[in-house]
């Protein structure tokens, strides 16, 4: 894999985690290589056996308009037309009525923490070398929704309950997009590219 | 449920636990050899069927299809039913329960339930990949949610709300890691822990520490199970299956709600002692799902062993162990003994089971145990399963 780290948080040191040193990711044999393909799609083939984040493109999932707004700065989810129900993570069916009428809506894009820990051993592949790093539940502005994700912009040992913090896209080395909660009293990371 | 038939579990055995230097393949053959001394009446084509907890035998050994494999390894041949169960932490009770459901619908008559779990890698990165993929992968998991940090909020919140405090989280873990040294089988069956070297232990997900938190854990363990009319072929002590619980409240963590109140785990323990005729205070001992200190204390509360938010002076006043109301975990818990994912409900049965029939050292045998629950929470705490045993013969 490309080993998932983000553009935005480049990692500057690298040190073993866990019980043992942890070696080299080997890259099992890539499964089938991408149709392919205009020059402009092209990007590094992640074995999605070991790749964390979503496949985002709309031959791949049909919420790929939620990375498509992540990616121009606006965090959506959808939301049922039939009984208003926000639903998140972003769905195809409303598990309360079970229609799929959904919409897509934008989300406030600041919240304050509702509780936080940080990996500091034990981290999965491509992730090593953001240890430290913290991850926190965030109860969004004026919605119903409580949101788990990478809290960056201050060390654990700085951050409190109610600390405000808010969405930030980033963007991933093969061209995908994820988001993060930022401390809002710190400098914003690299925009998204 | 008066129509079923009867179940009872007739015996049972462990792997010792640990990090083993042996496949996922060898595990099988040392709990199936095991079973075979533990009960001496069995014999293999009696089995008709083979049901294996097994969590991620396909990230952990590459290897699925995993039934017709552990039945060959085991000499069995079943008849009725071969299956897996995956549900993660909770991979070894679903076998139990589906090989309850299928000899109390009159399907099977004799069952092994086994379940196995070879985690320890060479790459341990490798083994947490594949341990934060139990979580919804791509919105969490994403984010490099693994189960340290969840349920260190979890104990951050419980701390704030109630007033817990490092002590009574060190407290439970060295109740359960005491317990496990009178167990062989145990991962830290050698080691001592005192709480103040509990206290001392690194932080891994803050506020947990390393001794807070259950292990990544090589062991398989496997249980007969028989329907009533063929009990007494096989054990004199049968620990008879009387009631079940079990509850799914959500996957993603943005619905997780509380982190300190567990609904689904009372909801499911009352259904589990409802069904059973029974109440909390009926209960001798409990095998709870302690993957970390601080789900013990919460256990203790959803199950109604206290009031909630109590959980951590129940631990600290010994109320949980050996002279205390209920005897929370005296294999030696997950913390104790490690958490091979698919094998520790096998396991934390087959412990009822030797309770019953007397068979522990003295050190952790719980006197006159009549009633017994079993407990297992899996993922983040989104799921619990419970199942209620009493004693026979």
């Amino acid at each position: 894999m490309t080993d998932g780290s983000l553009l935005a948080e480049a990692p500057n040191k690298s040190r073993p985690v866990g019980r043992r040193p942890a070696p080299e990711p080997v890259a099992p044999p890539t499964a089938e290589p991408e149709k392919a393909s205009r020059p402009s799609e092209r990007r590094p083939v992640v074995p999605t056996v070991l790749d964390f984040f979503p496949l985002q493109e709309a031959r791949s999932t049909e919420v790929h308009s939620f990375f498509d707004n992540l990616k121009v700065g606006r965090f959506t989810t959808t939301r049922c037309r039939k009984d208003g129900q926000l639903l998140w993570p972003p769905r195809t069916m409303c598990p309360n009525c079970h229609d799929a009428e959904l919409e897509w809506v934008d989300l406030p894009m600041r919240g304050r923490i509702y509780a936080f820990s940080a990996v500091l051993a034990g981290a999965p592949l491509g992730m090593e070398s953001d240890v430290p790093f913290n991850v926190g539940l965030v109860d969004l502005d004026g919605v119903p929704l409580r949101l788990f994700g990478r809290i960056q912009g201050a060390p654990w040992t700085s951050l409190r309950i109610g600390q405000p913090v808010r969405v930030v896209p980033v963007p991933l080395e093969d061209g995908r997009v994820f988001y993060r909660f930022q401390v809002e009293d710190a400098p914003s990371p690299l925009p998204p590219g | 449920m008066s129509a079923q038939r009867r179940v009872a579990v007739v015996g049972g055995a462990t792997t010792k636990f640990g990090v083993r230097s042996c496949t996922w393949s060898e595990l099988v053959q040392e709990a199936g050899r095991a079973l075979f001394a533990a009960v001496p009446a069995l014999r293999a084509e009696e089995v008709d069927s083979l049901f294996v907890g097994a969590a991620q035998p396909e990230r952990f050994a590459f290897q699925s299809h995993v039934a017709p494999l552990a039945a060959e390894l085991l000499g069995v041949t079943p008849t009725r039913v071969l299956q897996r169960t995956e549900l993660a932490c909770a991979s070894g009770q679903s076998a139990i329960r589906s090989a309850y459901a299928a000899i109390a619908c009159g399907l099977s008559d004799v069952a092994v339930a086994l379940g196995v779990e070879k985690m320890n890698l060479p790459s341990m990165a490798e083994a947490y990949t594949s341990m934060a993929c139990v979580m919804d992968r791509a919105w969490d998991g994403s984010h490099g949610a693994t189960a340290p940090p969840f349920f260190a909020m979890v104990a951050q919140r419980h701390m704030l709300e109630h007033g817990t405090t490092e002590e009574q989280l060190a407290a439970v873990s060295e109740k359960n890691h005491r317990f496990a040294n009178s167990n062989p089988d145990a991962q830290f069956y050698d080691k001592v822990f005192s709480r103040e070297k509990l206290l001392r232990l690194p932080i891994i997900a803050p506020p947990l520490r390393l001794g807070d938190s259950s292990s990544m854990t090589d062991g398989a363990a496997a249980v007969l199970l028989v329907a009533e009319e063929f009990v007494q072929r096989y054990s004199g002590t049968p620990a008879w299956i009387r009631g079940s619980g079990q509850h799914s409240s959500w996957h993603n963590l943005a619905n997780s709600g509380s982190l300190t109140d567990w609904p689904g785990l009372r909801i499911a323990g009352k259904e589990a002692l409802r069904s059973a005729g029974i109440t909390a205070h009926d209960l001798d001992l409990a095998e709870v799902h302690d993957c970390f200190s601080i789900s013990e204390i919460i256990e203790y509360e959803a199950l109604g062993f206290c009031p909630p938010g109590q959980g951590g002076a129940y631990a600290l006043d010994g109320r949980s162990s050996l002279g205390g109301e209920v005897v929370v975990n005296p294999r030696g818990g997950l913390l104790g003994c490690g958490h091979p994912l698919g094998a520790t409900g096998i396991a934390q049965t087959v412990e009822v089971y030797r309770q019953f029939a007397q068979q522990v050292p003295r050190a952790r045998q719980v006197p006159d145990a009549n009633w017994a629950l079993v407990h297992n929470l899996s993922g983040s705490a989104n799921v619990h399963s419970l199942l209620v045993y009493e004693r026979g013969g």
